[in-house]
């Protein structure tokens, strides 16, 4: 029971990055209908950058500003990139068949993973010196990794602040607009680029958060792009155009995922615990299409 | 289908669905048959190599052409149903226990084929049965992950631990041969893919004359119209996996006999993404765009690792610190099929059959084409 109960706590807390990279692919979705596959490499990126920076600031102050520093970096370049990458290939691809623009993410994943391991090396790299330490936290008899449990307060910080940015601010209320009714949202002075351009932005932000606190978890090298993709089965679950849908998936995703690596291990020995989100998924797809609060597509000829 | 030269018409349906609709269709199929029997003897074993990998990348895409451009099914984890092909054929050669007899006449390869074939054929459907409910983006998850579910847990964790071999199959020389003949040069490996090629194409362009292509077309088309037309849309899917499977199946156990081992990394997720871009590049919805396609692809891996390579040289002698350059090829090959697959869809989202398209009309009309765009 003691297991059982410390396996959902940070599941809960591994979710809670998925969730927010999640968020992140939501919104694009939503804004702009592009069905994102290159989410894991924008974790990856984020990952990197920040491993950059933060060895770079260690040097000179002292490692909890470093660290806090290189995040913000961290951000600063995820919005840029977002900016950028929006405006050179995304831009273009409005309106186009489903298969054109997904196609257009999976060049944009090929080309981002080449350039990272063109840069960075495919070995393992750890941020050194530990941001956070070993010694897990004991609260009321459950053990957790401080590293989980920060990331479980950064990622809520963080996606409070996205989604009071999307209720109260005007341009979270144009994408708002935009997801809704782009026809509407366009014809009342609303601009449908800048909208895609924020949503981009935004969405290489929390990724590049969400890599972030990965990294520090395992350590960074590919796998952490694999689990950027995690957030795939997460919006399946949540329903496509969902942010609610999305934080959830995420939470359950992580819960699934820590359960399974922590019982079915020893009869399916491997690689149990990357795969049994994606199983699930298949499941869930033949029983609830349309995820726990996805939008039902009806279709006429 | 092209236009056809001036002056020339049929009058009947059987002469318009031909195989070779004029004698200069049929003077140029022939020619490129000699050439592709006579390719041995003008080019390196080098190129001969490359020559069979875009073979294999034929006939394992062209099981993505019909999912993608005939049915309309989009798939991205097209590597599953040909690692189930390759594991197949490789464990049938290997643990079987075959009679003498079968071992002398050299069928045991042959037999494999087939069976890696149905093998992969059967996978296939049990994955696109959930085609029968979603479609769009919620298929291409199904995909993903018979993708995720076949290679790296099934195939990396159980399959490859039999017999204790660790994490690849290496086949014994001698082991993969057909009839007489031993396939152990690059001369037969090319050879027999070319065999194994135009056999599929033909195939499949005949299947795709026939009622069960038109059935494939109109799903794609629209297939809530195909159904109220009568087309039965479950089986006919069913019938797309099926096929394309079969075909996936057939190229993965082809690429043993040029391998001579197999192991998990053939059929990483890259490759399934590599046969969609293929098409995309070639043209979608298209047997010729899948041949260029892949002539394309294969060809702009290989002049940019000997460009990379000799330029990597080159610099050397003076920039020794530059070494790295070498070994990070493979990075340099996605970035580039990255750029290629986003530059192809923004700009030629036709793909190189629509030009070849553009060329041969422009040929057949001459000289009274006229050039309304």
């Amino acid at each position: 029971m003691e297991l059982f109960v410390q396996l959902v706590v940070t599941g809960v807390m591994l979710g809670s990055i998925f969730a927010l990279v999640a968020l992140g692919w939501v919104l694009i979705y939503k804004c702009s209908g592009v069905l994102n596959l290159a989410m894991g490499e924008l974790t990856m990126i984020g990952g990197y950058v920040c491993l950059a920076f933060y060895q770079r600031f260690v040097t000179f102050m002292p490692l909890g500003y470093a660290f806090f520093f290189a995040l913000v970096g961290t951000i600063f370049v995820g919005l840029i990139l977002g900016l950028v990458t929006e405006r050179l290939f995304l831009r273009k691809m409005i309106g186009e068949p489903i298969l054109a623009v997904i196609m257009v993410t999976v060049g944009l994943s090929f080309f981002f993973k080449g350039m990272v391991f063109i840069i960075w090396d495919t070995d393992t790299q750890v941020f050194a010196p530990r941001v956070f330490s070993i010694e897990p936290m004991v609260v009321a008899g459950i053990a957790v990794g401080e590293v989980y449990f920060w990331s479980f307060i950064a990622a809520m910080i963080l996606m409070v602040i996205f989604v009071s940015f999307f209720k109260y601010t005007r341009w979270g209320l144009s994408m708002q607009a935009c997801a809704d009714d782009e026809m509407a949202a366009l014809s009342l002075g609303v601009s449908a680029k800048f909208v895609y351009a924020l949503a981009w932005a935004i969405a290489f932000m929390a990724a590049g958060v969400g890599g972030t606190l990965l990294g520090n978890i395992n350590g960074l090298n590919y796998s952490v792009s694999m689990l950027g993709l995690l957030v795939l089965p997460v919006v399946v679950f949540g329903g496509l155009n969902s942010v609610p849908g999305a934080i959830v998936g995420g939470i359950t995703i992580g819960i699934l995922q820590n359960l399974t690596g922590g019982y079915l291990d020893y009869y399916f020995p491997g690689g149990i615990k990357e795969i049994a989100p994606f199983i699930f998924m298949v499941i869930f797809l033949l029983f609830k299409p349309y995820g726990l609060w996805g939008w039902e597509r009806i279709e006429r000829v | 289908m092209s236009y056809l030269p001036c002056g020339t018409y049929f009058e009947s349906y059987e002469d318009d669905q031909k195989w070779w609709r004029t004698p200069f269709i049929k003077g140029k199929m022939i020619l490129m048959v000699v050439l592709l029997i006579f390719l041995p003897y003008i080019v390196g074993s080098q190129w001969l190599s490359v020559a069979y990998t875009i073979n294999y990348y034929i006939l394992a895409a062209l099981g993505v052409q019909l999912l993608i451009g005939y049915c309309g099914q989009i798939t991205l984890g097209h590597a599953a149903f040909v690692a189930v092909g390759g594991y197949t054929s490789a464990m049938m050669i290997l643990f079987v226990p075959w009679p003498q007899w079968i071992v002398d006449y050299g069928l045991a390869y042959p037999i494999s084929i087939v069976c890696a074939g149905f093998l992969a054929a059967f996978w296939s459907v049990l994955f696109g049965l959930p085609s029968a409910r979603v479609k769009g983006f919620y298929l291409i998850m199904t995909t993903m992950a018979a993708q995720w579910i076949t290679v790296p847990l099934v195939i990396t964790q159980y399959v490859s631990q039999i017999g204790g071999r660790g994490q690849s199959f290496s086949l014994p020389p001698g082991t993969v041969s057909i009839g007489p003949w031993v396939i152990d040069t690059d001369e037969k490996i090319y050879y027999f893919s070319v065999v194994l090629v135009l056999l599929c194409l033909l195939a499949m362009g005949n299947l795709l004359r026939s009622k069960i292509g038109r059935a494939w077309i109109a799903i794609r088309d629209n297939d809530i119209a195909a159904e109220t037309m009568g087309v039965n849309i479950v089986t006919y899917k069913l019938l797309a996996f099926f096929v394309a499977g079969f075909f996936g199946g057939i190229a993965g156990a082809y690429y043993i006999s040029a391998l001579f081992f197999v192991s998990p990394e053939h059929y990483e997720w890259f490759f399934s993404l590599l046969w969609v871009g293929i098409i995309l590049i070639g043209g979608v919805g298209s047997i010729q765009g899948l041949v260029f396609g892949s002539i394309f692809v294969v060809m702009v891996f290989k002049l940019l690792e000997i460009g990379v390579l000799g330029l990597s040289e080159m610099l050397m002698v003076s920039y020794p610190e530059l070494g790295w350059v070498t070994t990070k090829i493979i990075f340099f090959k996605e970035s580039a099929f990255g750029l290629a697959i986003i530059f192809f869809l923004i700009y030629e989202p036709n793909g190189l059959s629509y030009r070849y398209w553009q060329l041969k009309n422009y040929f057949n009309l001459w000289p009274f084409s006229y050039t309304g765009k």
